[in-house]
């Protein structure tokens, strides 16, 4: 009980003075820029676009520990640290943010209307209520998007099946840029008059039997940027290999792992260009509230030939060239 | 300073979930899994009534029922259904997950530039930090002073005498079986509210927000157990207060050492071992004192 007592009190007096000596403290000089990065978690794309990033920054002069302090923060998937995070962040007065996937931007644009937030790999920055406007973002929030090209990609399937009937795709509902992208999908897909048969699922043991049902009813299957099914590819090659179908993908490791085709985001030009972002806002070049929001502009054309071949398609030959010259080409 | 302002804060809105999973899982005996299902719930619930123009205050107040409605459920399957609790509450969980999706339509609903419980005038002229530092202190205030007097009721003594020998409770006239299903309803009402608190204080609701958070919970009861030993009941429910803060402290420690984020999972965890290990030692080193002791006296 004393104990207690003694912790309760120094924890009073600790707020007491904390109150009354706001902002005393915190006025050290800084002789070199900081940047603080914070992530949910270490994923392989997600890794990526953390080393683009880094890449990014030394493109325009900023090397670590050099002429910039960058502190990297990783939440290890607990949401509960991303608070104690980007509050130690925007405490050490960094002079710009950048945050990995979404609940990590929205952590530090919650503790900050000063100090900019870049960004990085937000698929709907307004459905995540980042920003309101994409051309103007009007506070100190900008960044990039990892929106895929969904255009181009609906294009490319048409390319590959002229006689295409029904295309089935397939996301995880609680994966929030997969879910944001099949929105897009729905609508583009209505515009371009593509018919189409939605099949969501909640975690990866889903995939197997939701897959096997889709099969049966759609000529060939479209997969959005989607976490879970990229981990759980294999299942889902298996089960269309199986009845002869082809899938395209939107990320160049399913499309590996045996996709077809895809115009891909590819992940560390993701991060590239939001290091470039950050160093012209810290270089003042830029201000986040009129900086629009970014894009990785064309997808970069990743074609699986040998499964191609396997399933009889014929790759056109402009998209070959442009993978064979630009893109990727797995054989 | 300012860091340290901000563990407080936080450690006393997850305080409120120690505080919910103390009635279950000490004084029931129950380990109850549904609050990883029902954390999320309560904060699915609130985002989304506060960005459909609910009042915040209101919102929360859903929280807390959606989290009854979760503790209900898992106490009707291990009472009437005979469930095993673990089993019960793991099945809510799972269905919470779907029922979250459900709730908010997407997987993560933002609260940028809506009216929270923080945002009132008065909060955000404080210093800063100190929003759920004040907010903190009053959510827990309440639902201790609360939760003692409930205590101290003859239901409460007849809900304790549940928790400590089901056998002998039932031989007294009490039933067990519908103590047990409110004390898992009021848990989880308290954990809905967490939920609810922490996502209006974070701005946003995540559907993978609840993973972890029975640890954080047990690091709570247990911190509070470990450091300040033999209490009463209405202390030691400040006990669980004063862990989550200093759990939120630790974490803060290890992150100011500069050590590689990488390696904060590790670290948390030998943060708890040693907590848990703490009376070990000390009974240890004790009795090695007093065998010296003995000893020497001898001679």
């Amino acid at each position: 009980m004393k104990r207690m007592l003694a912790v309760i009190s120094a924890l009073v007096i600790f707020l007491g003075i904390a109150f009354f000596n706001e902002s005393g403290e915190n006025s050290k000089s800084q002789s070199m820029a900081r940047v603080g990065v914070l992530t949910l978690m270490h994923h392989p794309a997600l890794d990526q676009i953390q080393e683009g990033f880094t890449k990014g920054m030394k493109e325009e002069g900023y090397v670590n520990g050099k002429n910039v302090l960058i502190d990297y923060q990783n939440a290890q998937g607990d949401q509960s640290n991303l608070k104690t995070m980007a509050a130690k962040l925007v405490d050490e007065k960094s002079d710009v943010l950048f945050g990995i996937t979404t609940p990590a931007s929205q952590s530090l644009a919650n503790l900050t209307k000063k100090i900019p937030v870049v960004m990085g790999a937000v698929t709907d920055p307004k459905s995540a209520g980042l920003v309101t406007n994409y051309e103007h973002p009007g506070s100190n929030i900008t960044g990039v998007s990892n929106m895929s090209p969904i255009k181009d990609q609906l294009k490319l399937i048409k390319e590959f099946m002229p006689d295409l009937k029904t295309l089935g795709v397939i996301y995880t509902s609680s994966d929030s840029s997969a879910t944001a992208e099949y929105k897009q999908i729905v609508k583009i897909a209505a515009e371009q008059k593509v018919p189409i048969k939605v099949y969501s699922i909640s975690n990866s043991n889903d995939l197997n039997q939701v897959s096997q049902e889709m099969l049966q009813k759609v000529d060939a299957v479209m997969v959005p940027q989607d976490n879970v099914i990229a981990g759980a590819m294999q299942t889902l090659v298996k089960n269309a290999d199986a009845v002869n179908k082809p899938i395209f993908p939107a990320v160049d490791t399913m499309v590996k792992q045996g996709g077809v085709a895809a115009y891909g985001i590819n992940q560390f030009k993701l991060g590239l260009l939001g290091g470039h972002l950050t160093a012209s806002i810290l270089k003042g070049k830029n201000k986040p509230a009129t900086t629009a929001i970014r894009y990785v502009k064309h997808g970069e054309a990743v074609l699986n030939l040998k499964q191609a071949q396997k399933l009889g398609l014929k790759v056109p030959t402009r998209f070959l060239q442009e993978a064979t010259k630009e893109g990727k080409v797995f054989k | 300073m300012n860091l340290v302002v901000s563990a407080i804060g936080q450690g006393l809105l997850w305080a409120l979930l120690g505080l919910g999973l103390y009635l279950t899982f000490r004084i029931l005996n129950f380990a109850d899994m549904t609050v990883e299902g029902t954390f999320p719930l309560g904060a699915a619930t609130a985002v989304t009534a506060i960005t459909h123009g609910v009042n915040p205050l209101l919102a929360t107040m859903m929280a807390c029922g959606v989290g009854v409605v979760a503790g209900l459920i898992t106490g009707l399957l291990y009472t009437k259904g005979k469930i095993p609790s673990l089993l019960a509450g793991i099945l809510v969980m799972t269905a919470a997950y779907s029922i979250n999706l459900r709730i908010m339509g997407k997987s993560n609903i933002s609260l940028l530039n809506q009216k929270t419980l923080f945002s009132s005038k008065f909060l955000s002229s404080l210093p800063q930090y100190f929003d759920s530092v004040l907010v903190g202190m009053v959510v827990i205030f309440i639902f201790t002073i609360v939760m003692i007097f409930v205590l101290n009721t003859d239901w409460g003594q007849a809900f304790i005498a549940t928790g400590d020998n089901r056998q002998m409770a039932k031989s007294l006239g009490i039933k067990t079986d519908r103590m047990v299903i409110m004390g898992l309803m009021i848990s989880n009402g308290i954990v809905g509210v967490c939920g609810a608190l922490i996502a209006q204080s974070n701005g946003y609701a995540d559907i993978n927000m609840g993973i972890g958070t029975i640890v954080i919970a047990l690091a709570s009861i247990i911190i509070g157990e470990v450091l300040f030993g033999e209490l009463t009941l209405p202390q030691r429910l400040v006990a669980v207060a004063l862990g989550s803060i200093i759990y939120r402290l630790l974490l803060l420690v290890v992150l100011q050492l500069g050590f590689k984020a990488d390696d904060l999972n590790l670290l948390s965890s030998i943060v708890l071992a040693l907590c848990m290990l703490l009376p070990q030692l000390e009974k240890h080193l004790r009795v090695k004192n007093t065998i010296v002791k003995g000893v020497t006296r001898h001679e």
